[in-house]
């Protein structure tokens, strides 16, 4: 249903860009600007010791939101704006056990405005996670965990307030030391999705 | 009964705290130097009908941190609109509709814009990770800051080619949380800025109302320009200009 709803505004956006072709629609965004996107992603396993057994993997869905908070900065290449807000994951692991998992994360995103429909840009995000996958597995044996993500992305502007997205993240979850074992799960996460600017 | 009691009223108190946490972070305020002056009845004058001539306003030249910027027929138009409250011309128009005519006593307006823009990025960026670092639960004491200014230079030529500038310099500082930033904020603070600036040019040019009587001076030959630029060739450089024109006194 949400991949359905995706592709239509993709068409959608696909359909208004040779009507405004001749305007310019590069977007104008500006301190207080807002953007609420949903990307949907796929969690590939790392383990990146020999006591790391466990290939978690599984779909991640992830509504966000975020707040502009300066005009664009510098004047060469890495010209860029600040944004900052919060995003919420979820997450279906499939393997090695069909569990679930959610967190809320505070997220800082640097975008880079130098060329017009293509913004490049890095993120990082981290707060509270809790799975019922831990315990199940030699990683982890707490419940409530945090995640901390880093990652980069490309937005593409179909409209001057529609744009999709593609990136990569890297994703660690671990329970800070709270209770042990605490190895930690690492993560690849390519992912997709669209943004709305108001 | 006094269990439940005491869990009702640590319910209101949670509730009045996330209300006051909500509330407070959604506060905002501008800030504006030189304060706009309540009215705009000093900077009317007097006079009379049959002594006022046309202005004609030139595009504004815009910049931003020294970058030029497109130009704004909004921004014209204000102008127009607060020179029109001095009366102290017969009618207004934009160069563009209404270019000066040869033999006719008429005032050309230039207008110069320089905006200076400080979004305070590296604050922002710091505080935005103390903000996050702390669930959010900072934001309402976590101020960020946006500062506009700008510097006005009004040029009025009158038909003898006489020139008077005139300068104006205001500022302005927006205080805001997280949660109640908008791009309406700064355009309010833009707006407040912008006026504040007018309005100081509109008052020093009221001082200097007789300088554009009909009478203070004759008509003269206005100042003639003339550019003829030719295609590039081998030989040297093909580009002549020539200026012929009586001389101007600012």
């Amino acid at each position: 249903m949400l991949l359905r709803a995706l592709w239509l505004s993709l068409i959608a956006g696909a359909m208004t860009t040779p009507a405004q072709a001749t305007e310019s629609i590069a977007p104008q965004i500006t301190v207080g600007t807002q953007e609420i996107g949903l990307s949907i992603g796929y969690l590939l396993p790392h383990r990146l010791t020999e006591d790391h057994t466990t290939k978690q993997q599984g779909v991640a869905l992830m509504p966000s939101w975020m707040m502009t908070v300066t005009d664009p900065v510098g004047d060469s290449w890495y010209r860029g704006q600040v944004s900052l807000g919060a995003e919420v994951v979820y997450i279906q692991f499939q393997e090695p056990f069909l569990t679930h998992g959610v967190g809320f994360t505070p997220k800082i995103k640097y975008t880079f405005v130098a060329h017009d429909r293509i913004r490049p840009y890095a993120e990082f995000a981290g707060g509270p996670f809790w799975t019922d996958l831990a315990g199940k597995i030699p990683e982890e044996s707490s419940q409530f965990n945090f995640i901390l993500t880093a990652g980069f992305g490309c937005s593409y502007f179909f409209t001057p307030k529609l744009a999709v997205n593609v990136g990569y993240r890297f994703h660690h979850i671990s329970n800070a030391g709270t209770q042990y074992p605490n190895l930690g799960l690492n993560s690849s996460m390519p992912f997709g999705g669209f943004l709305f600017y108001f | 009964m006094d269990i439940v009691a005491q869990t009702t009223s640590s319910h209101i108190l949670t509730v009045l705290v996330l209300i006051g946490a909500v509330s407070g972070g959604c506060n905002r305020s501008i800030d504006i130097l030189p304060p706009v002056p309540s009215g705009t009845e000093t900077a009317a004058a007097t006079i009379a009908s049959t002594e006022r001539v046309p202005l004609i306003l030139d595009q504004a030249r815009i910049s931003q941190n020294g970058a030029p910027q497109n130009p704004s027929t909004e921004l014209d138009r204000r102008l127009l609109g607060s020179l029109q409250s001095l009366n102290l011309f017969s009618h207004l128009s934009l160069a563009e509709t209404a270019p000066p005519v040869a033999d006719e006593k008429t005032i050309v307006a230039h207008l110069t814009i320089d905006d200076a823009v400080d979004s305070h990025p590296g604050e922002a960026a710091w505080k935005g990770v103390v903000i996050g670092t702390s669930m959010f639960l900072l934001a309402p004491v976590m101020e960020l800051h946006y500062d506009y200014g700008t510097h006005l230079t009004l040029e009025l030529e009158r038909w003898d080619g006489t020139v008077k500038t005139y300068r104006s310099e205001s500022s302005g500082t927006a205080r805001y949380n997280l949660f109640s930033a908008s791009p309406s904020m700064i355009t309010e603070l833009k707006g407040h800025v912008m006026e504040a600036g007018i309005t100081d040019l509109m008052h020093q040019l009221v001082k200097d109302a007789t300088f554009y009587n009909a009478s203070s001076a004759p008509v003269t030959e206005r100042t003639i320009h003339s550019v003829s630029v030719k295609a590039k060739r081998r030989g040297p450089a093909a580009l002549s200009v020539s200026i012929s024109a009586p001389v101007t006194s600012r």
